[in-house]
């Protein structure tokens, strides 16, 4: 009796890690500077901090910033169980951008499923709650091999601001996961305002829920404002300190808690 | 303990005059082919398997000699103690999309070799280049030796993969 047909062992793999894993959020836009990865790490620090055991997979090879999100740097390591992510608090991190440093990452299509796949298998997370998985700008390569490499563990959280040109593109997002049958746990309006009180503006227009979650046919789970204090402190300095930015990240991750 | 003398005695048999280098990740794909091997087995009601064929892409940058020797070493049991395991090395080629150069993987290890200290990964004993790791991350290390684009592409030759799996 023979088998012939080629297997990767990479997949093989990936399998396996999938197995150690509870449910995967996939946190996209299709939209470029929404603010995906801030959610992303926003979400995990804040779902980490309630007990749970959180791995944060950065997809976007091109344009990585997990790592500055989360104070993480080259070199990594590896040990019997594969590559050691990094760790930032009780978080375990994995991003290319820890094997290349400053180096630019020009990868065609193809390619972009390697690694991605490589990334995820060979790194040895254990046993997660939730994997965060932050993804790029675009449907194209990155969206499709996570969709295809999480199947059913998966469910999408959509980052959007209000801007007209934002929904648009995050709609077609929406649709693409319908298509795909990839759940949508919901929408987080990013950047949704700044300020506070009589001094609060709408740098991104103003719109009201209903009509975010008619546009893009999912549920607003929460609206997080535009804080400065994340560029000039850093997130967890945002995240701990009392206010409305933070209390977003509280809101957030309760909702995911309940799933 | 075990583990350590299992890695030593694997180095030790390799046929490589290369200093002593990463064994974790060899092992680590020596099991998993083996695990599969044995699931495939299972699955079909088989109680022995006579051989399995693997393929190491080169740019995967697996020592074919410690995989092979760490595959001999999962053979216990009824189930593989009489497996013949075949591992067959794929070249790869790379090529420039702008200059149409091309070139073998032996030019692109004195790139690899320039790669900063601080983008090595650490194993217990070794310091690895990523593509050890990650194969498909190649365009961020290898240029063009001709023209010096980021621009490339390459043969098959990326992965590890079972070719062929015998069941008696």
């Amino acid at each position: 009796m023979e088998k012939g047909s080629e297997v990767g062992f990479v997949r093989l793999d990936a399998l396996k890690k999938l197995g150690k894993v509870g449910r995967v959020i996939l946190v996209g836009s299709g939209k470029g500077g929404v603010g995906k990865s801030l959610v992303a790490c926003g979400l995990a620090l804040r779902l980490s901090e309630m007990g749970r055991r959180i791995g944060v997979l950065d997809t976007d090879l091109h344009g990585a910033s997990v790592p500055d999100y989360l104070g993480v740097s080259p070199p990594l390591s590896s040990g019997r169980g594969g590559l050691v992510p990094k760790e930032s608090g009780k978080l375990k991190v994995m991003s290319v951008a820890l094997f290349t440093g400053d180096n630019p990452v020009p990868v065609r299509g193809a390619g972009k499923e390697g690694l991605i796949t490589e990334l995820f298998a060979l790194t040895d997370w254990g046993d997660l709650d939730f994997l965060v998985v932050d993804l790029p700008p675009s449907t194209g390569d990155e969206l499709l091999t996570a969709f295809g490499l999480f199947g059913r563990k998966s469910t999408m959280l959509l980052v959007t601001t209000p801007s007209p040109s934002s929904l648009r593109v995050v709609s077609r997002l929406s649709r693409l996961a319908a298509s795909e049958k990839v759940s949508v746990a919901g929408a987080v309006v990013n950047m949704a305002f700044a300020g506070a009180g009589r001094e609060r503006i709408y740098p991104f227009g103003r719109k009201t829920i209903s009509e975010i979650e008619e546009r893009l046919d999912a549920r607003i789970l929460v609206q997080i404002p535009l804080d400065p204090a994340v560029s000039t402190g850093g997130l967890r300095r945002a995240l701990r300190a009392k206010g409305e930015f933070s209390a977003s990240f509280d809101e957030l991750a309760s909702s995911f808690m309940k799933v | 303990m075990g583990f350590h003398l299992f890695a030593a005695a694997a180095l030790q048999d390799s046929n490589t005059n290369s200093p002593a280098r990463g064994l974790l990740h060899e092992l680590g794909i020596a099991q998993s082919i083996v695990d599969y091997a044995v699931s495939e087995a299972k699955s079909r009601n088989s109680a022995r398997i006579a051989e399995i064929q693997i393929e190491v892409g080169e740019l995967a940058m697996i020592d074919r000699s410690i995989l092979s020797n760490a595959l001999r070493m999962l053979k216990s049991g009824p189930m593989l103690d009489r497996c013949k395991f075949r591992v067959k090395v794929r070249r790869v080629s790379f090529s420039c999309r702008k200059c149409s150069a091309k070139w073998t993987m032996a030019e692109a290890m004195k790139q690899l070799e320039k790669v900063p200290q601080e983008l090595l990964v650490r194993e217990p004993d070794s310091k690895e280049v990523p593509l050890h790791f990650l194969p498909s991350l190649y365009p961020a290390f290898v240029r063009c030796p001709k023209c010096g684009s980021a621009d490339l592409d390459v043969t098959a030759g990326e992965d590890v993969r079972i070719m062929r799996l015998v069941f008696e």
